[in-house]
């Protein structure tokens, strides 16, 4: 039998805590983070709503050190976090913004601004509404009208209709950052560094499951060839979700999310380079100057909880015949970086996905990168995203489209539809329907008609077939409107523009 | 912010110190409840092993209806829902056994450990075969007034149609839980998330074989309840407590989310046929609507929700011959049950889309058709027979027109859409008449218990649960001015079936005007007993002055006679001074609404105290190329009378229209023909996020409008604003009528989904191709 170990270390209530899993009774690697806080004495503050990371009612904050002294928050649901994944980090919980400052009540600004816009009724989703509020009061350089409609998409409220939760979040942006945490990070951010100095593999093993979490991609990959089976998480989002549900416990688990070279977003001559642990978040922002489609369908990647932690690098590993943003990676001709131990390749992503959440990965390899090539000057590119409710929901069909025209014709075009089959795929039959054709109406109605040649998409709990299949059309429709040569049949008429 | 304001509870909910069901005990010794519940839709159980799941380490004991020591029977109202089904099971979800763990994980690792075998029967889990079939719950129902046949028969033009209106998912955001800890004896104290402690204690007694009194039940507050724990907070309680009885230690039961969705009931869809009879001006001539509703499995509150369905058929319009039947129907489905507006959403929605219809059908502006069948002085009387004596309707409608510029925007919205071809407004005004009271007129009582210390700091308890409608402030608001105290010296205890007995549900909207009313009566009877003694006291400090009883005022913390207001005794020291004398500090408090009857039978009678009147006027823009729609605005005005507390009322507004709109447009719950939910978690049950609600959103309280023989002039506002999210569902029908130019009836269910819209849309476009929008249909391979 093998050995219980593993020590983690991360601050909590301003003090560093320690989790010994080999000694810790009823916390196994696969804890959540949730469940972990809840059983601490004088810490129900933080409640389940769904435990399925959809309400936000289980909102924390993690804060981590950036580069130099300070420090990054962020909110996520602690019931899609798994325990050890909070190494090295400042977990801070409903119970940490109010403060007794001798004997009395000091409500964190945030609070204040939810009592004083009676922003409450039942209460039960409040503590997550005010730890999003939090977030949004840590981040507030960027806090506008509509980021602040992000931020809060995530907590679900029955009670409310919302309306004074906004109210209260919009005065956010002109407030002071004077909190309690300005005075105490430089602390927060010694004692963190302090833990991060220990860059060996922490291994976690007890009875309800082994945990692997690198700091270098060598002893990752090295792992990897080890540990074939192990099950690869950065965000884990998508996989703690599998985990709430069912009881399967006693597996291996590594994580990449702190493994530093797969962190950071380069740029190429001709490309960018997305590392497999960058969130969702951390690229959202950065595609807001540099690929605007990209940007608009990460808006709607599921809530700001979710896009802190969960990566590119997972949504295309877990190979979802939806994945919001699969069918743009396609039409922008992105690849896959995948390695093992021994070697280093390159797959394109529409050959990388083979069949329903499958994979050409081998036994031995990860992720390790995206890389997107840099629009040339010329395609025009755009991405769709139908769902049932405009914020945190899957899609019901999804598109990304590149249409490059010389003089009038279409010579090249990509239509990449998600949800239509058993994988995100390009539409062939009604991209050959454009092709050396001239980009009108007609065509583009020819090219329509091809679709239903390209799919029989399936019915199931979002949509029906048919429905499915007048969305695809019409989002090419859609797309010819948007970028029509016909000034006379706009999508939207002028004088309603904005 | 000083913590003794009267804001203490935001104060414990945004400082995550309040505490919920779930919260009690946190990391003591306890074990961990779960529920095992049947797989089939209608089957007998032939054989059930627990063997493997008895041997895990950690589970302590596993419950099935032999080992229930009381009567195995939830149903409050009709006895026919076990607590754990005996030999048959007739809904998938439907708990069969019980387990206690030392863990969470342990208990339901132990619950897949569980083997059942069935024999399966065939089911009916669709409304339409159950209607077929004829599987009626209940006898049907019925309401009639005038001659409606022959007025139809009469009325220059008949419209009739069918409409299907959806289910709805409470998803209140704290699951059903319980937390049983047996007491002394066999007693049993059950901490729960109820509306109803009352009917909890009654059937945790039952099941577990006891006496009322042997039972306490107590609600601190309620993560949300929507009317979702009205009843089925019961079964939980019950599993609870009998695993509790068992282990003799406390055992917590909270559902996971997929559980909850799983087993408990839902808002009872509804299939409704109606006739319509009208004459050009729009006016409705005749009426006749057939109500058909799923209850599921069991009874429940079924016949209570089909009733308020009937009772609210007719909405806020005159209808002189009109005949309303009502059928409630068993499938083997989760019973439905009761959920805001309680069948008033279902009865109106029909309503509403007949007079949209007649609208389109005239080429009339809806909101006109409306106004000219609203209620009015001369013609006030419902179909039941009952009186509306201050019908505000026209006032509304005078003010909502106005202020929300109706019908500036209507031309706006007609010029948008003549320019744009992909893109279509629609707007939409509807009214809501809402009334209140429970139709089980019984019911309609209440208690509290009022108690006052020497140092004149007040304890309220009273049988009204708080589940975020804000009643514990309001009856806060309401004893401070009756004592004429500060708020702030007021605590108002969990409700405890201990300390105030025999309470009906918070439910019907009522909590305020019951609960209210009584803690008053209990304050009258204080001061009754204070005012002798203060006359006395103000006599000594006005030199033998005595003034009459009639003078003296409760107010400014003090007590003093209106004839000289300068001579007071402080609140504490007049409490202080009774304790002295011997004079009792504490009060029972009782009321019951006087005048109520109603003859089922006949469908006859004064079911309501009164009516809460709304109105809304919402904007939407519909993409016709995906069936997607945005609410651009909602202007609402909503009479709430002389409003205890304008901040928690226009909460409860907004709140309830969102949760209407919800229903309307976003929360579709599907099943498979097997009886098995499809959307059984949030990823696939939708309710609105803060990015659906209306950039702008208006809300205002009618002014000048104080209700008579209520609880400080003040109406109920729980449910009624609801329904006006009804005005979202017929905007978004305005703009898919635009795209065929208001010529063509658009095909229209509830919820209006993408789906729906964009379906509807396509069904025009093939109507009248001439419109020029993109080929969708023609060609094969479409699909159906």
């Amino acid at each position: 039998m093998q050995e219980y170990s593993g020590t983690i270390r991360f601050i909590l209530d301003g003090r560093v805590m320690e989790v010994n899993f080999a000694e810790a009774p009823g916390v196994g690697p696969a804890t959540t983070l949730l469940d972990f806080i809840r059983s601490i004495p004088g810490h129900t503050g933080t409640k389940e709503g769904c435990g399925m990371g959809d309400c936000g009612a289980c909102t924390v904050v993690l804060a981590d050190v950036t580069d130099g002294e300070a420090l990054n928050y962020r909110t996520v649901n602690a019931c899609l976090i798994l325990l050890p994944m909070v190494h090295g980090k400042q977990v801070i919980t409903i119970e940490n913004l109010a403060q007794r400052i001798s004997g009395e009540l000091r409500l964190h600004p945030v609070q204040e601004l939810l009592v004083g816009h009676h922003a409450i009724q039942c209460g039960y989703c409040t503590p997550g509404v005010t730890m999003s509020m939090f977030g949004i009061f840590k981040n507030r350089a960027t806090a506008n009208a509509e980021e602040i409609g992000l931020a809060l998409s995530g907590n679900l409220c029955r009670c409310t209709g919302y309306e004074k939760i906004r109210e209260a979040a919009m005065k956010i942006g002109g407030m002071a950052d004077d909190d309690q945490f300005v005075a105490s990070r430089p602390e927060v951010v010694t004692r963190l560094k302090a833990i991060a100095e220990d860059t060996s593999t922490l291994v976690i093993r007890n009875g309800k499951g082994f945990y692997l979490k690198p700091f270098l991609l060598r002893e990752a990959l090295d792992l990897k060839n080890q540990h074939p089976g192990a099950i690869l998480l950065s965000g884990a989002t998508d996989l703690t979700l599998k985990h709430t549900d069912r009881e399967k416990r006693d597996l291996t688990y590594l994580d990449l999310g702190a493994v530093k070279e797969l962190q950071t977003i380069s740029t190429g001559d001709d490309h960018f380079r997305i590392g497999a642990a960058v969130t969702i978040e951390q690229l959202r922002l950065f595609s807001k100057i540099h690929l605007p489609p990209l940007f608009r369908i990460l808006n709607r990647f599921g809530s700001q909880q979710i896009r802190n932690v969960a990566t590119l690098a997972g949504n295309i590993g877990s190979a979802s015949p939806i994945g919001d943003a699969l069918p743009l990676l396609i039409a922008y001709g992105a690849s896959v970086t995948v390695a093992s131990s021994v070697a280093v390749r390159s797959v394109s992503l529409e050959d990388f996905i083979t069949g329903y959440h499958q994979t050409q990965i081998g036994q031995d390899e990860i992720i390790t990168g995206i890389l997107i090539p840099k629009p040339e000057p010329g395609p025009v590119f755009q991405s769709y995203k139908i769902s049932r409710r405009n914020q945190v929901d899957i899609s019901t069909v999804s598109a990304g489209f590149r249409l490059f025209i010389t003089d009038g014709i279409v010579t090249s075009v990509i239509l990449a539809y998600g949800g239509m089959d058993k994988i995100p795929r390009r539409a062939r039959h009604a991209e050959a329907a454009l092709t050396g054709r001239n980009w009108t109406r007609e065509t583009v109605e020819l090219a329509m008609k091809a679709l239903s040649n390209d799919f029989s998409p399936y019915s199931d709990v979002r949509a029906g077939a048919a429905y499915r299949l007048s969305v695809a059309r019409n989002l090419l429709l859609k797309f010819f409107l948007e970028y029509s040569p016909d000034k006379t049949d706009h999508l939207i008429s002028d004088q309603d523009h904005g | 912010m000083a913590e003794d304001s009267t804001y203490t509870d935001l104060l414990l909910h945004v400082t995550g110190e309040a505490v919920f069901t779930g919260d009690r005990y946190a990391g003591s010794k306890m074990l961990y409840g779960k529920v095992v519940t049947s797989t089939e839709a209608n089957a007998r159980i032939k054989s059930m092993d627990i063997t493997r799941a008895l041997n895990l380490p950690g589970v302590c004991c596993i419950l099935s209806a032999g080992d229930i020591p009381g009567e195995n029977q939830l149903g409050t109202v009709i006895a026919d829902e076990y607590c754990l089904a005996p030999a048959a099971v007739t809904f998938r979800g439907q708990a069969i056994a019980l387990i206690a763990a030392e863990s969470r994980e342990t208990a339901e690792e132990a619950a897949g450990l569980i083997r059942i075998s069935y024999e399966p029967l065939e089911p009916v889990t669709d409304l339409e075969t159950a209607m077929m079939k004829n599987m009626l719950i209940a006898p049907q129902r019925r309401i009639v007034r005038g001659d409606p046949q022959t007025a139809l028969g009469k009325a220059p033009h008949v419209l009739n149609g069918r409409l299907a209106t959806g289910s709805q998912e409470h998803w209140y955001l704290e699951t059903q839980s319980a937390l049983a800890v047996p007491g002394e004896g066999s007693g049993m104290k059950v901490f729960t998330s109820s509306q109803a402690p009352s009917e909890t204690q009654m059937v945790v007694a039952r099941v577990l074989g006891l006496r009322k009194n042997q039972v306490e039940v107590e609600v601190n507050r309620i993560g949300g309840g929507f009317g979702g724990k009205e009843t089925q907070a019961n079964h939980v309680a019950a599993w609870a407590a009998l695993l509790a009885r068992v282990t003799r230690l406390p055992v917590r039961l909270q559902l996971r989310r997929t559980d909850d969705q799983r087993i408990t009931g839902k808002r009872h869809r509804f299939i409704s046929d109606y006739t319509i009879g009208f004459d050009d001006s729009g006016k409705i001539l005749a009426y006749r609507i057939a109500l058909n509703a799923d209850a599921g499995a069991a009874t429940d509150l079924s016949m209570a929700i089909l009733e308020r369905a009937m009772l609210h058929a007719d909405n806020a319009y005159f209808l002189s011959d009109v005949e309303i039947l009502g059928r409630a129907y068993r499938t083997n489905l989760p019973s439905n049950t009761a959920f805001r507006g309680f069948g008033g959403p279902q009865g109106m929605a029909v309503i509403e889309q007949a007079i949209d219809r007649v609208a389109r059908f005239l080429g009339k502006d809806a909101a006109s058709v409306r106004q000219v069948n609203f209620y009015t002085p001369s013609h006030q009387t419902t179909p039941y027979g009952q009186i509306l004596p201050d019908n505000h309707l026209q006032t509304m409608f005078d003010r909502l027109v106005i202020s929300a510029q109706y019908f500036e925007r209507r031309k706006r919205s007609d010029d948008f859409n003549s320019r744009n071809r992909y893109f279509k407004k629609g707007i939409a005004l509807t009214p809501v008449k809402f009334g209140i009271s429970f139709t089980t007129s019984h019911l309609n009582q209440a208690g509290a218990l009022v108690s006052v210390y020497t140092d004149g700091s007040v304890v309220v308890n009273h049988g009204g649960t708080e589940m975020g409608q804000g009643l514990h402030e309001k009856i806060r608001t309401i004893a401070a001015k009756e004592f004429g105290i500060d708020p702030s010296t007021i605590t108002i205890t969990p409700t405890n079936t201990t300390k105030v007995p025999n309470t009906p549900p918070t439910a019907a909207s009522s909590g305020s005007d019951l609960n209210g009313m009584a803690v008053k009566n209990a304050i009258d009877s204080l001061k009754k007993r204070l005012i002798p003694l203060a006359i006395g006291e103000l006599a000594n400090r006005n030199g033998g002055i005595s003034r009459a009883a009639e003078t003296i005022t409760f107010n400014d913390n003090s007590i003093f006679s209106g004839s000289d207001p300068g001579v007071r005794i402080p609140f504490p020291a007049l409490c202080h001074k009774a304790f002295l004398k011997q004079i009792s500090l504490s009060s029972t408090g009782y009321y019951s609404t006087p005048g109520l009857f109603f003859d089922r039978e006949k469908g006859e009678g004064v079911p309501f105290h009164y009516f809460a009147y709304g109105m809304a006027v919402s904007e939407v823009m519909v993409d016709l190329l995906t069936g997607e729609h945005t609410l651009l605005r909602c202007d609402i005005l909503h009479d709430t009378g002389r409003s205890i507390h304008e901040q928690i009322d226009r909460g409860q507004i907004t709140g309830g229209f969102i949760q209407g709109a919800g229903w309307c447009t976003l929360g579709e719950i599907k099943w498979d023909k097997n009886g098995s939910l499809l959307t059984d978690g949030p990823d696939t049950y939708k309710i609105p996020t803060i990015g659906d609600i209306p950039s702008i959103f208006r809300i205002d309280l009618l002014e000048n409008a104080p209700c008579k023989g209520t609880i400080h002039s003040s109406k109920a506002v729980g449910e009624p604003p609801f329904m006006l999210g009804l005005s979202v569902w017929l905007a978004i029908k305005d703009a898919i009528s635009a795209s065929g130019n208001h010529e063509t009836e658009p095909e229209y269910t509830l919820p209006a989904t993408g789906e729906v819209i964009l379906k509807s849309i396509e069904d025009i476009i093939k109507r009248c191709p001439a419109k020029g929008l993109p080929p969708l249909e023609g060609e094969g391979g479409e699909g159906s």
